[in-house]
């Protein structure tokens, strides 16, 4: 153990003089080097990055990583009794969904059947299809005239559902489960949402559909939620004061009942089961998954992120030829240093240690300049479009480009290094004496 | 008294393009401890070559080299290489320093070469000790260029003495240097063996060789006593 720590103290400190007596040399061939360890900082950084973007965009529209989640038509007992389990609990939710309209009362809203309102022509009104053909649901305002009302989707919440779908905060705040729950239902609006009432400046009365009488709404906060057709959330308890749960369970109300729980909740998992079951759902009905963010998005990211690292590794390549045409040229004009060195009785293996030392040290000194060179290079990219591109806004260094460049560096350094590292290893001995 | 080397009936046969040619034809020599042996021979002799072979630069064809009590005639090049290190002390006649180094760095350069290993502050002073011993102590941080062919031939000593070794090799040690500074530099490595250490020095120059204890002349591949008055 000693001799190889002394081994390796011998190279690197002889390593550490051959780059100082050489230091126009070594800087040439960390030019030559640069662009590849860049190249492979880069696209690490890039992928990591872009990585990160698409599983926030994914985990904001479909929810986090591992969170369990259940599907149930709001039928019979189920939404009483899904509601009653997850109340008041951090670790799971119930999402329930309502059809509101918001605006002059006794019209049709500008987006019929709740579409986005940039969007010309709309959805049209909602249909119900059964065996014998598909109706238009009544929501009260068939044969209206069209108005200043807008249509959206009403998302009810027993809980915060941002432990599972982390909202983007655009502005305002975000609703307050602590408190009692208040006559005026707050809502919280989708950007899509918030969009439409930019447009259209519609009077702040709401309609539930299921709902006999009209609330008054206060809009608290918009965020983004990741989706394209305008939305609202409300606590549950306050949409209950306006849409009892009998109502919620019509089936026409909207695609159903979700429940979102995080990995740990068995207990709540098993107990929401049992009573769903005892309440006469039944239990071929209850299915619960688990969302495979990473999974879904990490194939669409291995194929490009192969492709870019294939360029990469050929610049590297690049560089590495330098390297060993340097490293050769510095052999060959060192040939009685290392005669010399053998005469003292330097081993063959140390010889060698000390070019590979010198093409090491190279290397990640190139690396610790690529990975330097991208972390400023991040920081004005994020300052200057960053404004323009949320994704590149406050993006930190990834820690496995930094990983990625040393591997690079110490990879170009090995195969820079190895063949005149082989031939110094070789010089006879007897070059002194014939010198 | 065992003698520090011995070897017997050593043989060595060059093999380059043209025909084979015998350049040790059954050698035999014994270096005591303190003692100084001088070789000369024309140009082509073989004294390099038997320098080589001392020194483990290179194997024999045939014979046989004791180290002491030990038979390292076949010994291999990782445990010759511990060897040169340990036992051996060389100066060449160019004095194979690294410009890039100072004089301490250049002698430094002996103890670092994987064969165990020093702390900073012992290794300096050894290497202090050994240029203080060739009497350029002072001359610790200067770079070659900065030095005479004197003084740096000096370190070259202090690099082949820093380890403290038994045996002295010395491959004409004085061909580059003027008359006076030779005549110092063959001074220095001749008061090495006041020390136990045995030297071999390897000369053309017949004043130089007779300061050494015994003067053996290599001819025909073969060492014989060098006749005094051929000395003087």
């Amino acid at each position: 153990m000693i001799r190889l720590s002394g081994r390796l103290r011998s190279s690197v400190i002889i390593g550490g003089q051959g780059i100082r007596a050489r230091k126009l040399r070594t800087f040439l061939s960390m030019v030559s080097l640069f662009m590849g360890v860049l190249a492979v900082v880069v696209v690490q950084a890039g992928s990591e990055i872009a990585n990160r973007a698409m599983l926030e965009d994914v985990e904001l529209s479909q929810g986090k990583d591992g969170t369990r989640q259940l599907y149930l038509p709001p039928e019979g007992g189920a939404v009483e009794t899904t509601l009653e389990v997850v109340a008041g609990r951090s670790d799971a939710v119930a999402l329930t969904n309502a059809t509101a309209i918001i605006g002059e009362p006794g019209v049709k809203p500008v987006n019929e059947g709740g579409g986005p309102v940039d969007q010309p022509g709309g959805y049209g009104p909602r249909m119900f299809c059964d065996q014998n053909g598909c109706h238009e649901i009544d929501d009260g305002t068939r044969g209206s005239p069209k108005g200043q009302a807008i249509q959206l989707e009403l998302v009810g919440m027993t809980g915060d559902i941002r432990a599972f779908r982390p909202f983007r905060p655009s502005s305002g705040k975000w609703l307050d489960f602590g408190g009692e729950p208040s006559l005026a239902p707050r809502l919280v609006l989708n950007k899509k949402a918030a969009d439409a009432f930019e447009r259209y400046r519609v009077p702040a009365e709401m309609r539930v559909q299921g709902s006999d009488v009209n609330a008054t709404p206060q809009i608290v906060g918009v965020v983004d939620d990741g989706g394209f057709m305008p939305a609202a959330y409300v606590r549950s308890d306050e949409l209950r004061n306006w849409l009892p749960v009998r109502d919620m369970a019509s089936g026409d109300s909207g695609p159903g009942l979700r429940v979102m729980l995080s990995p740990s909740a068995t207990d709540v998992e098993h107990t929401l089961r049992a009573r769903l079951v005892a309440s006469g759902t039944p239990e071929d009905r209850i299915h619960f998954n688990t969302i495979n963010s990473l999974e879904r998005m990490s194939s669409q990211l291995t194929l490009m992120r192969w492709i870019f690292l294939g360029m990469a590794a050929l610049v590297l390549l690049i560089g590495v030829a330098g390297i060993l045409n340097v490293g050769l040229a510095t052999v060959g004009e060192r040939i009685e240093e290392f005669a010399l060195r053998r005469a003292v009785g330097t081993p063959r293996l140390l010889l060698a240690g000390i070019v590979l030392a010198e093409t090491l040290l190279t290397g990640l000194l190139t690396a610790a300049a690529a990975i330097g060179a991208g972390v400023v290079a991040l920081r004005v990219g994020g300052d200057m479009f960053g404004s323009r591109y949320p994704s590149l806004s406050g993006v930190e260094f990834p820690w496995q480009a930094g990983v990625a460049g040393v591997v690079a560096g110490l990879v170009a350094g090995v195969l820079g290094g190895l063949i005149p590292a082989i031939r110094a290893a070789r010089i006879p001995i007897a070059t002194v004496m014939r010198a | 008294m065992t003698p520090l080397l011995r070897l017997s009936g050593i043989t060595k046969t060059l093999k380059g393009q043209q025909e084979p040619r015998t350049i040790l034809a059954g050698v035999d020599l014994a270096v005591h401890s303190g003692e100084s042996v001088a070789i000369l021979g024309r140009s082509g002799s073989g004294k390099s070559t038997l320098l080589s072979v001392i020194g483990l630069f290179d194997r024999p064809d045939g014979g046989e080299y004791l180290l002491g009590d030990r038979d390292i005639t076949r010994v291999p090049e990782r445990k010759a290489a511990a060897l040169r290190s340990a036992e051996f002390g060389f100066v060449f006649q160019r004095f194979f320093l690294l410009k890039h180094l100072t004089a301490a760095q250049n002698v430094a350069m002996a103890l670092v070469n994987g064969q165990g290993w020093l702390p900073r502050r012992k290794r300096r002073a050894k290497v202090l000790a050994a240029l203080e011993r060739v009497g350029i102590g002072h001359l610790a941080k200067h770079k070659p260029p900065r030095l005479s062919g004197g003084e740096q031939q000096r370190v070259a000593i202090a690099r082949a003495l820093v380890r403290e070794p038994r045996i002295l090799l010395a491959d004409e040690p004085t061909g580059a240097l003027d008359t006076e500074t030779g005549n110092l530099v063959v001074e220095a490595l001749r008061a090495t063996t006041d020390r136990g250490c045995g030297l071999v020095l390897v000369t053309h120059d017949r004043h130089h060789a007779a300061k050494m204890g015994r003067v053996l002349t290599l001819s025909d591949g073969l060492l014989r006593p060098t006749p005094e008055r051929v000395v003087v």
